[in-house]
């Protein structure tokens, strides 16, 4: 492959960051399916030495499920590498003493175990997909309705994003959808939340200057980790689509293939200096 | 009454005479099966003053004729031609545009877009349809907006009451798609313009000659005066205290029902003969 180095690798890369869904592998059916190239993408950059993190909005399931599914495809990766929300709305649930209605995946339940839900006074939204439907969801606009103080942890803000072939709706349209109905704040805790991409960059240890984002959601991956100053570089996997490129505001720093173009690029050009 | 007919007097000597009357439904004559006492027999009143008379309703859930039929057997005296639904305002504009709509609507309601092909869909029409709100069918139109068609909202509420309490209305399941596809909705019902100008167009009567009578502070009253129809207010259905007070102009008049608007309505008219 002949290429020059492309602007987003001449600074230095020490930390990378890997979204999950649409970069390593499109859910659907059983498994879903690895994207071709990423499983020997994943495994090169980790031998690099380049501390690697990824970073999902990804709660269908718990962690420990999905980590045990991108293992079973033929991923190396451990718990302690995925930066997800479900543990984050723990702590905060924790930290403020609230009692949630979980709108989530019933395969996720089990990230909340030991969470008190009796009396909820506010409401969790995760990626629930059949969970959406109008029963829950007015189960969750009345807890909002009745609590003194509504508040919606929402595990990201996504809009879309690709399952078995074809794009589906995230949570962050039922978000809006609630916040629409009745005066509630929403704090985020998921993709595109600076305080997200903060953690993400302190479990790499290395600044933001030197850390890249790799996903496919040009809003939640590319702006949410230009915005702490970490490059954006989308793949043209999972959800891309052409309209991405035209953005009013939000322009990628770089435009791959796939995951196993960036892998490439960054091995080949990047110079660690330190 | 001295005081209603003296201001009456100076606000008609500054305004346009009074032909044509606008009567929401829903909270105003009935609440689902039960009359709110003394409507009958008060739209049998203001159809003696011999003001054109027109129904506007954001109906989402049942078909006109539906809707005809439950008023019928409740014992108003209404006719078909006299009836503005939001959903028919959404065939017409369906019709207008060639659209074969996606419809996000209860089976009911579907009776309105009789005859309308909805083969090979270019459109999505939502309403409030509870068994539509589910993770697939809103993925359905979810992908059709992302191609490029367009939204259609037979209106944007928030909530409305249930036998067990607030539920959610077809507005925060609207402002999901729209949210997601990237898209702006074109909404029907009230409080748009167009609503309440096809309901004036067919009385033939400029806004300010027409009232609207209605339990809905924001739609009802606000939409009407946002035109220049005058609104007057009634405290029967989702009406809340203060809620004459949450819009700007106030109501016209506040009324404690649907009877107490038309008294009030019957006076302005005694004043209006006077004058002329």
């Amino acid at each position: 492959m002949l290429q020059s180095k492309p602007g987003w690798l001449q600074k230095a890369v020490k930390g990378v960051l890997l979204d999950i869904t649409g970069v390593l592998y499109n859910s659907g059916q059983g498994l879903g399916q690895a994207i071709p190239g990423s499983i020997n993408a994943v495994e090169r950059l980790k031998s690099s030495g380049i501390p690697v993190k990824f970073c999902t909005n990804e709660t269908q399931c718990t962690r420990e499920k999905l980590v045990s599914k991108l293992n079973k495809l033929g991923f190396s990766l451990t718990l302690n590498e995925v930066h997800s929300p479900a543990p984050l709305a723990v702590a905060y649930i924790k930290e403020h003493k609230l009692r949630p209605y979980l709108l989530v995946h019933t395969e996720a339940l089990g990230d909340y175990a030991d969470v008190e839900k009796s009396e909820s006074n506010c409401v969790v939204v995760g990626d629930a997909a059949e969970e959406f439907n109008y029963e829950n969801m007015n189960r969750a606009f009345r807890v909002l309705l009745e609590s003194d103080n509504p508040i919606i942890l929402a595990l990201g803000t996504g809009r879309y994003y690709k399952d078995s072939g074809e794009l589906v709706l995230d949570n962050g349209p039922f978000i809006k959808a609630l916040e629409y109905a009745c005066d509630v704040k929403t704090v985020v805790l998921g993709k595109p939340a600076t305080s997200y991409f903060d953690g993400a960059v302190k479990k790499l240890g290395v600044p933001a200057e030197n850390v890249i984002m790799i996903g496919d959601d040009l809003i939640g991956d590319v702006g949410g980790a230009q915005s702490c100053g970490i490059r954006g570089v989308q793949v043209k996997t999972g959800k891309y689509r052409l309209q991405d490129e035209q953005h009013e505001t939000i322009k990628a720093d770089g435009r791959v293939k796939d995951l196993a173009e960036a892998a490439e690029l960054i091995l080949q050009f990047n110079t660690v200096t330190t | 009454m001295a005081g209603v007919q003296k201001s009456a007097r100076v606000f008609l000597s500054k305004m346009a005479a009074i032909r044509g009357v606008l009567v929401d439904l829903s909270g105003t004559l009935h609440i689902d099966n039960t009359v709110i006492p003394g409507s009958i027999e008060a739209l049998k009143r203001l159809r003696d003053t011999g003001l054109a008379l027109r129904f506007v309703t954001n109906t989402t859930k049942e078909s006109k004729s539906t809707l005809l039929n439950r008023l019928k057997s409740l014992g108003f005296y209404i006719n078909e031609h006299e009836v503005f639904t939001s959903l028919t305002a959404a065939r017409r504009l369906v019709e207008a545009n060639n659209y074969r709509p996606f419809c996000l609507l209860e089976e009911d309601a579907l009776n309105d877009f009789k005859g309308i092909s909805m083969d090979n869909p270019n459109a999505v029409v939502i309403g409030l349809s509870p068994n539509s709100f589910c993770y697939q069918t809103l993925n359905k139109a979810f992908r059709l907006l992302l191609n490029g068609c367009p939204l259609i909202a037979i209106h944007k509420a928030r909530y409305f009451i249930r036998e067990d309490g607030l539920a959610l209305g077809p507005g925060p399941f609207a402002t999901a798609l729209e949210y997601a596809a990237n898209s702006t909705a074109t909404i029907v019902g009230k409080p748009e313009h167009s609503f309440f100008e096809k309901a004036l167009a067919d009385m033939r009567i400029e806004p300010e000659n027409a009232l609207m009578i209605g339990d809905d502070a924001k739609d009802d009253i606000g939409g009407a005066q946002n035109i220049g129809i005058r609104g007057i207010l009634v405290r029967t259905g989702k009406y809340r205290t203060g809620d004459e007070d949450r819009i700007n102009p106030h109501p016209l008049h506040t009324g404690k029902n649907f009877s107490e608007a038309v008294d009030y309505i019957q006076r302005l008219c005694a004043i209006d003969q006077v004058l002329t």
